[in-house]
């Protein structure tokens, strides 16, 4: 195989078979694989804009009895840190964020036994009704089996009570590598690939909108990769239900895997990922770069190997802030990176609506409404900040 | 040619620079204006990509190296400076030269000192911070003291530049860190750089040292208040001086961080972009620069990862203090792993090599699972390589004098290559030849013996030798007893480095590839005879000489193997006939004509024949009875 074989096949929009694919991702340079990943991008979206949104990502619990090993987030009932929040307390939270101009509210959580599939519902219903300016980005796919376990109904019933609820799309979280082999190594009570797959494929046959996300970076082989994008590509061909693939790096920061893997991939290895995702999701309409989990240099560089958006503000995060991996940024650097890179920047809710892109020295003005930001447009609105721990800790 | 690539760009306004410097054509100011108002990352990225590859086969540089800034007190008050303090200010230090030293360890190759301009020190006291370095670690190599430091020594001690740098050269300093350029721009100069010495007095010094053997570096400072087309007219200005000199070996550009400093950028950083295009404008526009540094302390390590594909060849090193730039709030960690770096340059897909400080190779890391082909760095090779693309990406280049090819293939981490023949002899257990070499029938012009005597004369005489290359040592002893009965020469090795050498303590030298080259209209200082040893051997003979053989290792992969042939023979098949156009950039630095160019080249015989392999047996039974 050649890479001018495979170069020839994307240029002229085609896809790439799981061979090829393997092949490109093994041989194929950085920039090979960047100048078709650009190729691809602006197949999709034409014009030189990158969209982003602006969203809080607080968790509910961290009570969870499935202990993946590469998480730093999870306590055990019982934890002296182990918390969980009334549906009172996340509507108060909600409410807050509200009124900073968050869009778009990601939330998720543990696997916690303790809660009944109305607590779930009523958070939504809520939502809903309490700060309708928000939309609920609720619950992964771990959550929702173990609604169904704790309620006795199957996956699609927990979907249609959530759907009743107000919901209407989930994020993508907890797909990991989807490699049956590489998740018995790292979360061997999370269930299968097609665990994942099925709840997604619910999700979309009922009308959700949903993400997909992988993390690379600790046991999985290249094979393992292009299997995930093949399945996924292959789901995606069925319901059209994804809206964006996010690749991430995991981060063995304060995990039970970091005596394994030690360090975090580099930035070359994310911006394959990208591009090689956007390559062969030929059928996905977004790629997502996380300033967040990569960095904000690396997020700019993503916008050139394929990504067409910059993810969320995150007004608040916490899983990787417990894997000692931070950063902060504001509306307005988000903003500014984004231009600075080469682009115009375009606010989007979750489901990719888009409510108008900003000039030169413009910035959204929900923030600027905002009593805290009256003081000073640079300040942070994010969580206080935590002192950024060096890159390659660990 | 620099390169047979044909690119294409979302760009189409990148076509025409792309010709430009595939036929080794210099970019225009205009030109470098153009690519950094391209929005194609990607296709610039991949211009540098290549011109990079040219140069450096897929090799990264590292260096195991400290920086000393001995102490922060300063005369000056620059106001990009937030390192820099009065005496007696509360965060005011000074470091000994014992607390230095008390750093230092053996596996550390380079030393680096920058430090303020401290009203009291003596000249003594810098005098012997390099020396008893030096002194301590024969091994260390110093590089120190910006344009700056010098000009201030100078005054302060009303010394002439020559002589505070003779001085310093005297008791060990080798290079010259490259700090102090900011941007060659008086209108930027006097915004925000008005304590600091201008580019002319900047130039000065360094033209000086060069002329003294003292190499150095240049960086560019960006970021603050310059513009784009006054940075390319920096590159422009370090280029022309470049031409002068030959004397600067990195250009290391410094994405300005803010910090405490008062100055205002938008961010508190430069654009990732930004830093990547600068690489990549710098790779091209600085043609006659060897290599472009990803200095990732001021880059973040997330970008210098990065611009390893963008045109930089060298990734700086394991840092120890790094004062400035951490003062301003660089978030690098203060020490990158070995490990580290040596990762995020396979994730590159590059092969990390640690040097010293001229860029002489002291280990070589290949990834797991990757053959690795040496590429010979003279101009005699280039037809090996000029089309040299692999169909696999785990074969990866490297260039390595044949001498240091032969430690590594020895250690088993390179495993291809155009052997050196006693190498190859050596080592024929573990290699299979291929049917590609380097021989000649006649002269070589890159093979030369310079000296005060004729052959018969040599005897009881000291003959200095390149430290390049074994066989042609090997044929040089041939000559001396087996063609003209000369016995009792005494031989010593020559420095790597060729400005390290002083030939005048020699009766006669040997110098190969480009080095012999470079000498070929000029000559040798005061060496009256020079002999062509192929030349010698042919007439002796009547037989080509075989200076070196493709060898492989046995135990790559198959596929690797084919790989490798099939690159090498299209390779020699395209360039067959092009030879006055491929090679010359490269023949531009040796100061050869195209016409000498192609009269060299064609003089070689790539492929190995019947002919040759008598020839070698030949030169190996004469050899063989030497030992
Ligand atoms: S990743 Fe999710 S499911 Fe796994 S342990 Fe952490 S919280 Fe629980
Ligand atoms: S930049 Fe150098 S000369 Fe200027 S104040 Fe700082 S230490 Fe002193």
């Amino acid at each position: 195989m050649q890479i001018k074989q495979i170069k020839e096949k994307v240029f002229s929009n085609q896809r790439l078979n799981r061979e090829e694919g393997l092949w490109l991702l093994q041989n194929g340079s950085l920039l090979d694989l960047a100048e078709m990943a650009e190729h691809r991008r602006y197949f999709h979206n034409l014009a030189p804009k990158v969209t982003f949104v602006i969203d809080s990502n607080p968790n509910y619990t961290n009570i969870c009895n499935i202990d993946c090993i590469f998480c730093a987030f999870y306590r055990h009932e019982g934890d002296a840190d182990a918390y969980t929040y009334t549906v009172d307390e996340m509507i108060e939270r909600f409410k807050k964020a509200e009124a900073r101009g968050v869009r778009t509210v990601l939330l998720q959580g543990g696997v916690n036994p303790a809660l009944p599939l109305e607590y779930y519902t009523e958070m939504i219903r809520r939502t809903r009704a309490e700060v309708p300016k928000i939309h609920p980005h609720f619950f992964s796919t771990s959550e929702i089996i173990g609604m169904a376990n704790v309620s006795g109904l199957s996956v699609p019933a927990v979907l249609e009570k959530l759907k009743e609820a107000g919901l209407n799309s989930i994020p993508g979280g907890g797909a990991e590598v989807l490699s049956d082999k590489v998740k018995k190594k790292i979360s061997s009570k999370k269930g299968t690939s097609e665990d994942w797959l099925s709840v997604m494929r619910e999700a979309h046959k009922l009308g959700y909108k949903t993400t997909s996300t992988m993390m690379y970076g600790h046991l999985e082989s290249d094979e393992d990769i292009v299997e995930h994008l093949d399945i996924t590509r292959a789901l995606q061909d069925e319901y059209h239900g994804f809206t964006a693939f996010i690749p991430w790096s995991f981060k063995p920061g304060n995990t039970p895997l970091e005596k394994i893997i030690h360090t975090y991939a580099s930035s070359t290895r994310y911006l394959q990922m990208i591009a090689f995702a956007r390559i062969y999701l030929d059928n996905f309409p977004h790629i997502q770069a996380s300033w967040f989990s990569e960095g904000k240099k690396t997020g700019q560089m993503a916008l050139h190997f394929g990504a067409d958006d910059f993810g969320g503000t995150l007004e608040e995060e916490n899983v990787h802030a417990s894997a000692n991996f931070v950063h902060t940024t504001t509306i307005k650097e988000m903003v500014d990176l984004i231009r600075d890179a080469g682009f115009t920047p375009v606010e989007r809710d979750t489901l990719y609506h888009t409510y108008g892109e900003f000039a030169e020295g413009e910035y959204p003005a929900s923030i600027l409404n905002s009593e805290r930001l009256h003081q000073s447009v640079d300040a942070s609105i994010i969580m206080p900040t935590i002192p950024l721990v060096a890159l390659g800790n660990g | 040619m620099l390169s047979s690539k044909e690119l294409s760009f979302r760009d189409p306004g990148l076509m025409p620079i792309w010709n430009k410097v595939r036929n080794g054509i210099r970019l225009s100011k205009e030109d470098g204006l153009v690519l950094y108002s391209t929005h194609d990352l990607i296709g610039l990225g991949r211009m540098a990509n290549e011109v990079s590859r040219a140069k450096s086969g897929d090799t990264v540089y590292f260096v195991l190296n400290q920086k000393f800034e001995p102490t922060n007190i300063c005369v000056l008050s620059c106001k990009f400076c937030d390192f820099a303090v009065k005496k007696g200010s509360p965060e005011a230090y000074e470091q000994s030269i014992e607390e230095m030293l008390d750093i230092l360890n053996p596996d550390i190759r380079e030393v680096h000192i920058t430090m303020g301009l401290h009203p009291d020190w003596e000249w003594q006291h810098y005098v012997d911070m390099v020396r008893r370095i030096k002194e301590a670690y024969p091994l260390i190599d110093v590089k120190a003291f910006t344009a700056v430091e010098i000009v201030f020594f100078a005054k302060k001690f009303k010394k002439t530049h020559e002589e505070v740098l003779s001085e310093l050269k005297a008791v060990g300093l080798r290079t010259m860190p490259g700090g102090g350029a900011e941007v060659f721009s008086e209108r930027v100069r006097k915004l925000i750089f008005n304590q600091k010495i201008g580019a002319k007095t900047w130039f000065e010094v360094h033209r000086k040292a060069h002329k003294l053997g003292i190499q150095s570096n240049v960086t560019m400072l960006y970021g603050h208040v310059e513009t784009f087309e006054e940075r390319i007219e920096h590159m422009i200005k370090l280029r022309e001086v470049q031409d002068e000199t030959g004397g600067f070996m990195t250009f290391i550009p410094l994405a300005f961080q803010p910090g405490d400093t008062g100055i205002k950028t938008k961010n508190n950083f430069t654009s990732a972009i930004d830093d990547l295009k600068t690489i990549a404008i710098s790779r091209l526009m600085l043609d006659n620069i060897a290599h472009i540094k990803a200095y990732w302390v001021m880059l973040t390590a997330e970008v210098a990862a990065v611009a390893l594909n963008f045109g930089a060849d060298d990734m700086d090193g394991i840092v120890g203090h790094e004062r400035i730039a951490h003062d301003a709030g660089a978030t690098s960690p203060m020490q990158l792993a070995k490990e580290k770096i040596i990762s995020i340059i396979h994730e590159a897909g590059k092969v990390p090599i640690e040097r010293d400080v001229w860029y002489n190779p002291l280990h070589i890391y290949p990834a797991e699972g990757t053959s690795i082909v040496s590429k010979m760095p003279y101009l005699n090779s280039v037809p090996f390589y000029s089309n040299f693309e692999p169909e696999l990406a785990e074969i990866k280049l490297s260039p390595l004098v044949p001498r240091v090819f032969g430690q590594f293939a020895k250690e088993g981490k390179v495993d291809a290559g155009p052997m050196s023949l006693m190498d190859y002899v050596a080592s024929q257990d573990e290699f299979e030849m291929l049917d590609y070499g380097v021989a000649v029938s006649g002269k070589a012009y890159s093979v030369l013996l310079y000296s005060h005597h004729d052959w018969k004369h040599l005897s009881g005489k000291t003959i200095g030798l390149t430290a390049e290359s074994s066989t042609s040592v090997e044929l040089l002893r041939v000559l001396l007893e087996k063609k003209y009965g000369v016995t009792g020469v005494t031989f010593e090795r020559l420095h790597l480095t060729s400005g390290q050498n002083d030939y005048t303590k020699f009766d006669a030298v040997l110098l190969i590839g480009d080095e012999a080259l470079r000498r070929w209209k000029v000559g040798l200082a005061s060496f009256l005879n020079v002999y062509d040893l192929a030349e010698e051997w042919y007439e002796w003979k009547k037989m080509p000489f075989v200076f070196a053989v493709w060898a492989v290792r046995n135990s790559i992969p198959a596929a690797h193997k084919e790989a490798i042939r099939n690159a090498l023979e299209g390779s020699i098949t395209r360039s067959k006939g092009h030879y006055d156009e491929l090679g010359r950039e490269h023949a531009k630095r040796l100061g050869l004509t195209r016409e000498d160019l192609a009269m060299y080249l064609n003089a070689f015989t790539y492929r190995l024949g019947e002919q040759e392999r008598s020839a070698m047996e030949e030169f190996l039974k004469e050899q063989a009875v030497l030992a």
